[in-house]
């Protein structure tokens, strides 16, 4: 995803995530399913195996009622903004950090699917096709047609729907906009989040909602000890949800005490 | 020269080397990679002229207004419809995936529609003084109910049966409440309108009262775990509280201390004006509203949508538990527009012993069809027009329309003109008479949907009201001063208990939602943010008691039946509880704190 237009002002766009307005509805899956014409589980499929560029993980702070709480966590492809990890392994240059965005592309044509990204990406955010795309018969009349579909055995992820970056790209041409300015936009998750949990703009503008959320002290980002400067900002009051944010996988903790 | 058998390996191997020195294998690999991208088995998504559409989501009682992004008239996308005066922009994930509905694999688009209409007319010539013939109409309130109320108006011994909840006749005010008592009501999942509920939910202190940790409950301001299927004893506890009691035995009942109780009396009676939401049969519920002082506060009457007087001469609407045992020669279900579902072990009864007809018109065989001689395939949203009754949280009368996406496929029928016709009733174009009635009452505003604006209803002509509602628009009627209803009603049949519990069935169900539509496999299948169809969640040492793991198959069992499911181990659910993902099957055989257990299958 290479720009070939050198930014005049690039962009940096990124999300805030107030993990406290979450109520785990699960709109966003949807939404972004349908939006990146992500298909239906294979029967075969499973929390591990299945194709969720966004999933809300169920997290609690491990302990009995009536202290036990518990939290609902969006996590998508956080665009690791340095030290890419998924870009500097790629050995087929299938993934980029785009200049002009600031969001880290997967090309899934030129992926050969070793998934070297996969096991870099700290946050779990990336995706293998284990099988091939299939919809229910008829239901392939739904696809978004600016999405296309991936092929088994690719890997893909989250790109702040890229397809709705260009549609506004183009809008902005129309309207003879100047071609490197940044394009405001929404993502399909944004769109659908019921409660507005979810809330996107240009890190760069420092007027923009993601940009004043995420100089809060309330703020955090997972895994900030990695350096990997993520452009997904998360807020919340509780301590213990920012705590669970340097976990390595946010269920992580929750899954041990199921195990018993 | 001699060249040897060596030299020729040496070529050989060096070459082979070589090659993969140069870009020659990295580009085969990336032509590969790029030809088998495009391979006939990866679907194309259509091409043509990208338009807006607008409808209002029939998918549940809410109603949520819908924009759908349309690629040649094909939807390929939802949303909501921003400052929408009652959905308020939201959507849910359901209503999401709503346009994917008629593809899904469970659909049914071919049924024994001449062969019902035949066995319905030979059935209907035969009915007996004492027998009946019954429609059973899950989602009442709408135009179809006033045509299957007048059809049963005009057969012999017709019944209009009404599948509905204890607030029929009255509105909830979320916007009036400042505390609200949830007795394990999914107040913020999908119960409303979800939009209006979140808009009002700054304004309200929320106690919900689970076994489980809820959705609802996550987000409550306190959430009070009782045992699993005391939500009666809880309400029953407050009212001995409110009225200087100490509740002893619903203290045991529920595991809330004592003090809980008189502290929670004291909030609601304190911090009014109060409201108790409960399940249709709770009767504490209905109480503790009563005690409080909500009915004309934060419960109030609504009236209905304006009909045409002609209409009027019609059968009355009755629940199901008033009609007598064995009466029922001949029920027509209309459960094309989803709504509560009453378990087969309820209707059955009412059958007469010898060879009812029972027709569902439907578009899955998952619902009434599994047990109806005949399935007549109806359509589903958004391929049907049908209007929307105003949902629980809706102050305002409202008349609102599905309006189709898509056609519908071949076969399938309209359930109101197929009663109607069993029934020997003439009838128009009913949506269009109501229309007409609705904009000569001359009162309410109508929100255009696609310019955002409310406009008088009596200053639109007759014709552009019309068409306006064709195209998604939305008519809300004037509020009322708040009035007194006259009493909640609460619908009949016993409350079930964790009481009904027995040694062989020690666990109490919980239900919770259960998704259905291919795309939310998302939320459950692919992630583990929902219990699946057919999944139930049980704590790990009710797991290890009953010898099965996360992920096995086994059979939930009840007093009604038994059911296969798949197990999820879950430290979140209680010790004595089993969380069940309900859907009509689910239903059939257990409900809300019956008892029940879990065998290795």
């Amino acid at each position: 995803m290479i720009s070939e237009i050198k930014p005049i002002h690039p962009a940096r766009y990124g999300m805030t995530i107030d993990v406290d307005r979450c109520n785990g509805c699960g709109a966003c899956m949807v939404a972004c399913a349908v939006e990146n014409n992500v298909p239906p589980a294979h029967e075969g499929a499973n929390d591990r195996k299945g194709l969720t560029w966004l999933r809300v993980y169920k997290v609690d702070n491990g302990e009995e009622y009536p202290n036990h709480r518990t939290a609902f966590v969006p996590v998508m492809c956080q665009q690791c903004n340095h030290d890419t990890p998924c870009v500097h392994v790629c050995p087929q240059q299938a993934v980029d950090l785009d200049p002009a965005t600031g969001v880290v592309g997967q090309m899934a044509e030129r992926c050969l699917g070793c998934r070297y990204c996969m096991a870099a990406c700290p946050y779990h955010a990336r995706y293998f096709n284990w099988w091939d795309p299939a919809w229910p018969k008829g239901m392939e009349k739904t696809l978004n047609p600016d999405v296309t579909p991936r092929m088994r055995g690719v890997v893909e992820k989250c790109n702040f729907c890229h397809g709705r970056w260009h549609a506004a790209k183009q809008l902005a041409a129309a309207a003879e906009k100047p071609a490197g300015e940044p394009v405001e936009y929404t993502p399909a998750c944004v769109e659908a989040c019921p409660t507005g949990a979810i809330r996107f703009g240009d890190l760069n503008n420092a007027a923009s909602e993601p940009a004043r959320a995420a100089k809060e002290a309330e703020s955090f980002r997972l895994l900030e000890k990695l350096g990997t400067e993520t452009k997904v900002y998360y807020r919340s009051k509780r301590e213990w949800v920012r705590e669970m944010a340097q976990a390595p996988r946010p269920d992580q903790i929750r899954k041990e005490i199921a195990r018993g | 020269m001699k060249t040897t058998r060596r030299e020729i390996l040496f070529f050989a191997g060096g070459s082979a080397v070589g090659i993969l020195m140069t870009p020659a294998p990295w580009r085969l690999i990336t032509d590969t990679a790029l030809w088998s991208e495009n391979w006939p088995g990866i679907p194309r998504p259509a091409r043509g002229a990208i338009t807006a559409r607008y409808t209002n989501c029939a998918l549940c009682a809410a109603g949520c207004a819908v924009r759908a992004r349309c690629v040649a008239e094909q939807p390929v996308s939802l949303a909501g419809v921003a400052g929408h005066p009652l959905s308020h922009g939201a959507l849910c994930a359901y209503g999401l995936a709503g346009h994917h509905l008629p593809y899904h694999p469970a659909r049914v688009t071919r049924g024994s529609e001449r062969e019902a209409m035949a066995a319905v007319t030979a059935a209907m010539d035969r009915l007996a003084g004492n027998e009946h013939m019954a429609v059973l109409d899950l989602r009442p309130g709408r135009t179809a109910s006033w045509t299957y109320r007048r059809a049963m108006a005009a057969v012999k011994n017709g019944v209009y049966v009404a599948a509905g909840g204890a607030l029929a006749n009255a509105a909830i005010d979320l916007s009036k409440a400042r505390t609200v008592l949830s007795l394990g009501v999914p107040l913020l999942e999908d119960w409303g309108t979800p939009g209006n509920v979140m808009a009002a939910r700054a304004g309200f202190h929320l106690i919900q009262a689970d076994a489980v940790e809820s959705r609802t409950a996550v987000m409550a301001d306190q959430w009070l775990r009782i045992k699993a299927g005391s939500e009666e004893a809880l309400g029953q506890g407050i009212l001995q509280a409110l009225g200087g009691q100490t509740p002893v035995a619903a203290a045991e009942a529920t595991g809330i201390a004592e003090q809980q109780f008189l502290a929670l009396a004291g909030e609601l009676r304190q911090n009014g004006p109060a409201l108790v939401l409960g399940g249709a049969r709770s009767k504490s519920a209905a109480q503790l509203n009563d005690a409080l002082g909500a009915l004309g506060r934060t419960i109030v009457v609504r009236r209905e949508a304006p009909v045409p007087d002609a209409w009027k001469k019609a059968a009355p609407a009755v629940d199901l538990a008033s009609v007598e045992d064995g009466s029922i020669r001949v029920l027509l279900i209309d459960e094309s527009a989803p709504g509560a579902y009453l378990p087969w072990s309820a209707v059955e009864p009412k059958l007469v012993r010898d060879n009812p007809v029972v027709v569902t018109l439907g578009w899955t065989r998952d619902g009434y069809g599994r047990h109806a001689q005949y399935l007549v395939p109806a359509g589903v949203y958004p391929e049907v027009t049908d209007d929307l009754p105003p949902a629980v949280d809706s102050v305002a009368a409202t008349f609102r329309m599905s309006v189709p996406l898509v056609q519908a496929p071949e076969g399938v029928v309209k359930p109101e003109e197929w009663i109607a016709r069993a029934a020997g009733l003439q009838v128009g174009d009913t949506l269009r008479e109501r229309a007409d009635a609705v904009h000569r009452a001359g009162r309410g505003t109508l929100f255009t949907y696609a310019g955002g604006k409310s406009v008088a209803a009596k200053d639109v002509k007759i014709d552009d009201f019309w068409k306006a509602l064709q195209a998604g628009a939305c008519w809300m009627d004037e509020v009322e001063p708040a009035r007194r209803p006259a009493a909640v009603k609460v619908a009949a049949g016993a409350t079930r208990q964790a009481a009904d519990l027995t040694d062989d069935l020690p666990l109490v169900v919980v239900l919770t939602e259960a998704p259905s539509s291919p795309l939310l496999s998302k939320i459950y299948q692919e992630s583990n943010l929902k219990l699946g169809p057919e999944q139930v969640a049980i704590h790990p040492l009710e797991a290890r008691a009953a010898g099965v793991e996360d992920g096995a198959r086994a059979v939930l069992e009840t007093l009604a039946g038994r059911i296969d499911v798949e197990v999820r181990v879950d430290a979140g659910v209680p010790l004595g509880a089993v969380l069940v993902a309900s859907r009509p099957a689910v239903l059939d055989v257990c409900g809300a704190g019956v008892g029940a257990k879990v065998v290795r299958a």
